[in-house]
């Protein structure tokens, strides 16, 4: 099996991955199926200097070291405890339904491939299916981020969302300076933690997690 | 030295902020340390240094300007806050170093070059500011502070896939590009074109979201509404600056690639849409803080569109970006001081200022005017200039439209706020605790900020010093015309040695 198949196959993985997820009604299994889709991304820094043959150097060993760290493990469990203390653990009646979501979702899919058809990539990407991709996987997080009413889900679907451009990322990994990708990764982080902080406070004050009570401030 | 001082001071003094015993004394550090990034910028007025290809951080025309007003900004609100802060508010100590560490986010924003850092810089930005926002608790502080943080955090991730479409642009091209504005517009000429209008685009959506232009303000009115006063002066006059600057760090690279045409219409059309929506939703509001947090979605919109006209349009823009910054911050100082005084966000509740406190309320009035651009206040001077710019180039129904709504956001406001500062007190009007005798040095504290800034506002609208002019002359430049501007300056740095 070549580097190249491998590469294309995490990729389609990917997506039916953030399908999985739009059909998944457990909150849980939703974070499950984040950290997995990160765990699959985080190999594909090193795709690309396989590609030509050669050894993978440092900076994508701490790109995906660092991915590895946050997105497989520290984020997950931060979200995973949450969910673990609190009474809610099914998201229910979303504002689209599972069904129909993952319909929708299947829809935006094929869009973006249509898209990504329409933009030719000035130079030769390690897979021919990274833009798609990634535009897809950005737009199933903001479908999962504006159709879903707890605020755990509407974290995963940001982090998905994150994901996606994590995906275009790729593309220019030897352009981007590691200070700067480090820092990317950092705050990533740390707005996921104060994300969590919040969710526990929504959580404290509302004794639940439900967004949709979130609707006193507006016009009068 | 100056650039890593820029942004070591704020952090410096605001780590004391975290350690220092007693609450007088982490005030002091807190003024301390907004003066002292102060008195750093000033020195390092004029800019000789300009920014090569390679260098991460610099200080361009541009980014001295917007790190100019912002440091200004930070220095009146340390004063205002130390009259307006009470002692039984706990967690005062991460309160402080959160408002440090903004300044000094902010300035990394200003002073980097490179497109990624300035992601960093503005993510870390919008973190900071979240505590902040979520000082009082509560259900309504809370509710603000998520849709701030959600909002935001997909607003800044769209950003930095229009960054990466900008870096893939880039890798048409044999030699490396690196992601700085001095080596992006230097080889402008030779970038995909289509990759570069979508990353403008998705930028635009995304230092939009931050800036708060329609129809991505939503977060606005909630933050602003819910935030301490000082707070939301601070993001309305400092932060949204930092996104804008951002912004316009990927216009220039569109103009130098011969996009400004494109990028320029983008702009008006979310311009004339924030001015628009603003004027919608500013009549018949009753929550003064609310109505304040559309005219700042009014006043990005006005920025966007004069950046948008070229280069007549870009310097009535910068302008305007110095009286935003001067005005809101004014007008949010005077919004906290009701506040203290008749507890209440709603403006059937606020009446007679003018009798209450007097001097507030002759600033109110003034700073009123101020933001609906009455002469001889700046704003005015701006917004002639961008009607006189869409004269200029030709664009009647651009200049109708913008005419047509900030009429409309004139009598909005006035129309709202007018009867705070005239009307009858109110009959059961009790003495809050900030009129105490006991609480008079609180009171001109809080005033004396809110003047300063105002009385700025308006000699720089009466009249513009030579220097300032200058400084904004070429911060508009560097914006439309960046090659011109990069040539030049490439040109100098090689003579020198």
């Amino acid at each position: 099996m070549s580097a190249q198949f491998i590469t294309d196959a995490v990729l389609v993985l990917v997506i039916l991955l953030n399908l999985g997820m739009l059909a998944s009604s457990r909150l849980a299994t939703g974070v499950k199926l984040f950290a997995l889709q990160s765990l699959l991304l985080a190999f594909l820094p090193l795709a690309e200097e396989v590609l030509e043959g050669q050894s993978p150097g440092l900076h994508a060993f701490i790109i995906g070291a660092g991915t590895l760290a946050l997105k497989v493990v520290l984020i997950p469990y931060i979200l995973l405890r949450i969910i673990r203390t609190g009474e809610v653990h099914r998201e229910v009646e979303p504002f689209i339904g599972f069904t129909a979501s993952v319909f929708v979702g299947a829809l935006l899919v094929i869009g973006s491939f249509a898209v990504a058809m329409r933009l030719p990539l000035p130079m030769v990407p390690v897979s021919k299916l990274i833009v798609p991709v990634a535009l897809s996987t950005l737009l199933l997080g903001m479908l999962t981020l504006v159709s879903r009413l707890k605020a755990i889900t509407q974290v995963i679907g940001f982090l998905v969302l994150e994901n996606g451009v994590f995906i275009l990322g790729l593309l220019l990994l030897k352009q981007t300076p590691l200070l700067v990708e480090l820092g990317i990764l950092l705050d990533l982080f740390v707005g996921v933690f104060l994300m969590a902080i919040v969710v526990y406070h929504i959580r404290r004050e509302f004794d639940h997690m439900d967004t949709h009570l979130l609707d006193a401030l507006k016009e009068s | 030295m100056t650039l890593f001082l820029l942004v070591a001071v704020p952090l410096v003094f605001g780590a004391l902020c975290l350690v220092l015993p007693t609450s007088p004394l982490r005030m002091a550090a807190l003024v301390a340390g907004a003066w002292a990034h102060l008195a750093v910028v000033i020195r390092s007025w004029p800019s000789v240094e300009t920014p090569l290809r390679d260098d991460f951080l610099g200080l361009d025309p541009l980014g001295h300007l917007f790190l100019t007003l912002i440091s200004a900004l930070f220095a009146a609100t340390s004063v205002y806050f130390v009259g307006y802060h009470r002692k039984r508010l706990i967690s005062q100590r991460v309160f402080q170093a959160c408002i440090l560490a903004l300044l000094s986010a902010l300035s990394l924003l200003c002073i980097s070059q490179h497109l990624g850092l300035l992601w960093v810089a503005l993510e870390s930005a919008s973190l900071a500011v979240t505590p902040l926002i979520y000082f009082r608790l509560g259900p309504r502080a809370l509710e603000a502070t998520w849709k701030f943080l959600l909002m935001n955090s997909v607003g800044v991730a769209l950003a930095l896939l229009g960054i990466f479409c900008v870096a893939i642009a880039t890798t048409c091209q044999r030699n490396p590009v690196a992601l700085t504005i001095a080596d992006l517009v230097r080889n402008a000429a030779q970038l995909d074109r289509t990759w570069l209008r979508v990353g403008f685009l998705l930028g635009l959506v995304g230092f939009g979201t931050k800036m708060g232009l329609a129809p991505l303000h939503s977060w606005k009115p909630d933050a602003y509404g819910e935030a301490p006063p000082p707070v939301a002066a601070l993001m309305a006059g400092g932060m949204t600056l930092g996104a804008f600057a951002g912004l316009l760090r990927m216009f220039q690279v569109c103009a130098a690639a011969g996009l400004s045409a494109f990028a320029g219409s983008w702009l008006i059309v979310f311009g004339l849409i924030s001015i628009g929506t603003a004027a919608v939703f500013i009549v018949g509001n009753n929550d003064y803080r609310r109505i304040l947090a559309y005219t700042s979605v009014e006043h990005m919109g006005v920025l966007v569109v004069g950046v948008g006209l070229g280069s007549a349009g870009s310097y009535a823009s910068m302008l305007h970006a110095m009286h935003n910054m001067l005005n809101k911050g004014a007008m949010f100082f005077l919004a906290g001081f009701i506040w203290r005084i008749y507890e209440s966000n709603e403006i059937r509740a606020v009446r007679g200022t003018l009798i209450r406190s007097p001097l507030a309320g002759v600033l109110l009035l003034a700073a009123l005017c101020a933001t609906c651009g009455l002469p001889p206040f700046g704003m005015f001077f701006s917004e002639l200039g961008i009607v006189l710019a869409a004269a200029q180039t030709g664009r009647w129904w651009v200049l109708g439209i913008f005419v047509l709504t900030l009429a409309v956001v004139f009598v909005g406001v006035m129309t709202a706020l007018l009867p705070m500062v005239f009307g009858d007190l109110p009959e059961n009007s009790s003495v809050s605790e900030a009129e105490l005798p006991s609480h008079r040095w609180r009171r001109w504290t809080m005033l004396g900020a809110a003047t300063a800034l105002l009385a700025l506002g308006f000699g720089l609208g009466a009249y513009q010093p030579h220097a300032v002019r200058d400084a904004l002359a070429r911060a508009a430049d560097s914006v439309c015309r960046p090659q011109a501007e990069f040539v030049t300056l490439a040109r100098t740095a090689e003579v020198q040695p």
